[in-house]
């Protein structure tokens, strides 16, 4: 029995730090400030998920209460963060990071930005037809005028 | 840590760089590092357990991957929202109910409906610039996974005996200082008041054990602390947007018939 609960607290740990390391590159990379605050959430998740493998792991209720904690936290930060995302969306009309690339440190270079090939514009929906079976029906003119395919 | 170093590539393939190329192999990648990784962790016991756990933390991660690599927005908070009830099922497989049904009823019920109002609030549907490209996608991507990789190559070293793969692992595993049965993890961390038990632990006055230990620490003054800064963060949060829009529009009282303290006009 010992080995299994050593095995599941080995198993969350390295679960929680895929998730924690996810975490990161979505927020080292990612410009949409959203996507990026999403990512820091995603790093407090793997935390929450090793401190309750250890607290299962010495049977101390620690773990659990200080997830709690994270959450309460996590909340206030959501609030915070996007409040201030609601004000520079305000200012510049964007979500975009690079738009406050100004307060980068003064020996950095700009960010180029880099040329996009074009997407492709969106398509008119095509809807199926039915292959045609049977006779004609008959149709008055002036109603197909109006229905081009049913 | 072959198996971070393949997820690092598969997912820096998978980052939005304004091309579609190489998403597939991307993938093909991510699912080889996946199974390398699921090859190498140690088995519960239970067969049944075993493939609950898998399947929850498969859930859990790849659609994290997918919340940090989709390129519209919209479609990466409700990746991320799955990742959450996936993160929910892995808290209620150790046992941690309320925990479980909190994070479910935070995280997915109010902060990422606050992510999705502000989305629906931008609307740019993936095309913008913005989303299409990443910054230094590879550079990050070998900063997360190093960071993975390395944590989790030393709980698999340190925790779990294997023979032969490295070193470090060739010696005895340390043994843990605590040896806790299972008769007291139902008593204590598996208990089926296991809600109250948490409220005990937050609430109650620290109590001396027989043991001779030292009595646990009490949380009541974090709690309360807990709640201040939610207070205050929600104060902060209103004030900052309400300085962001300038000063609130007055009503006028002779064309609104009555003045802003909503009394009878004063003639």
């Amino acid at each position: 029995m010992h080995d299994a609960e050593l095995a599941l607290l080995s198993n969350y740990l390295v679960v929680g730090a895929i998730l924690f390391g996810l975490g990161v590159i979505g927020f080292l990379s990612r410009r949409n400030m959203i996507v990026m605050f999403l990512a820091v959430e995603m790093m407090l998740q793997g935390v929450s998920l090793s401190l309750v493998a250890w607290g299962r792991f010495y049977n101390d209720l620690a773990g659990q209460v200080l997830v709690l904690f994270i959450i309460a936290l996590a909340a206030c930060e959501a609030a915070l963060a996007l409040a201030l995302i609601v004000v520079l969306f305000r200012r510049r009309g964007t979500l975009d990071v690079i738009a406050w690339q100004d307060l980068r440190e003064a020996d950095q270079p700009p960010y180029a930005e880099e040329a996009l090939p074009e997407e492709p514009a969106e398509l008119p929906p095509r809807w199926p037809r039915l292959t045609p079976a049977g006779v004609p029906p008959e149709i008055p003119r002036e109603q197909t005028d109006y229905r081009p395919h049913v | 840590m072959v198996a971070a170093l393949l997820g690092a590539i598969g997912i820096w393939l998978l980052l939005p760089r304004g091309r579609v190329r190489g998403r597939l192999l991307g993938l093909a990648l991510g699912a080889v590092s996946l199974g390398l990784l699921a090859s190498q962790m140690p088995g519960l016991g239970d067969w049944v357990a075993q493939s609950l756990f898998v399947i929850l933390a498969g859930v859990t991660i790849v659609s994290a991957a997918a919340a940090i690599t989709l390129r519209n927005p919209v479609y990466a908070a409700i990746s991320f929202g799955m990742s959450l009830l996936g993160t929910a099922g892995l808290l209620l497989f150790q046992g941690a109910q309320f925990l479980a049904v909190a994070t479910i009823v935070v995280y997915a019920g109010a902060i990422l409906v606050i992510f999705l109002f502000l989305l629906m609030l931008a609307e740019p549907g993936g095309r913008a610039p913005y989303d299409r490209l990443t910054w230094e996608g590879l550079v990050s991507a070998f900063a997360g996974a190093f960071t993975a990789g390395i944590l989790a190559m030393t709980v698999t070293c340190t925790l779990v005996p294997r023979a032969g793969s490295l070193e470090l692992s060739k010696r005895e595993p340390p043994e843990p200082p605590v040896a806790v049965t299972h008769e007291q993890r139902e008593q204590g961390i598996l208990a089926y008041n296991h809600v109250e038990q948490i409220g005990r632990a937050l609430f109650d006055r620290p109590q001396p054990t027989p043991a001779g230990q030292s009595p646990g620490p009490g949380y009541l003054v974090a709690v309360e602390v807990a709640g201040v800064l939610l207070l205050a963060a929600l104060v902060g949060a209103a004030v900052i947007v309400g300085r962001g829009r300038g000063s609130l529009p007055r009503p006028r009282a002779k064309t609104a018939g009555f003045s802003s303290r909503g009394g009878p006009p004063d003639a």
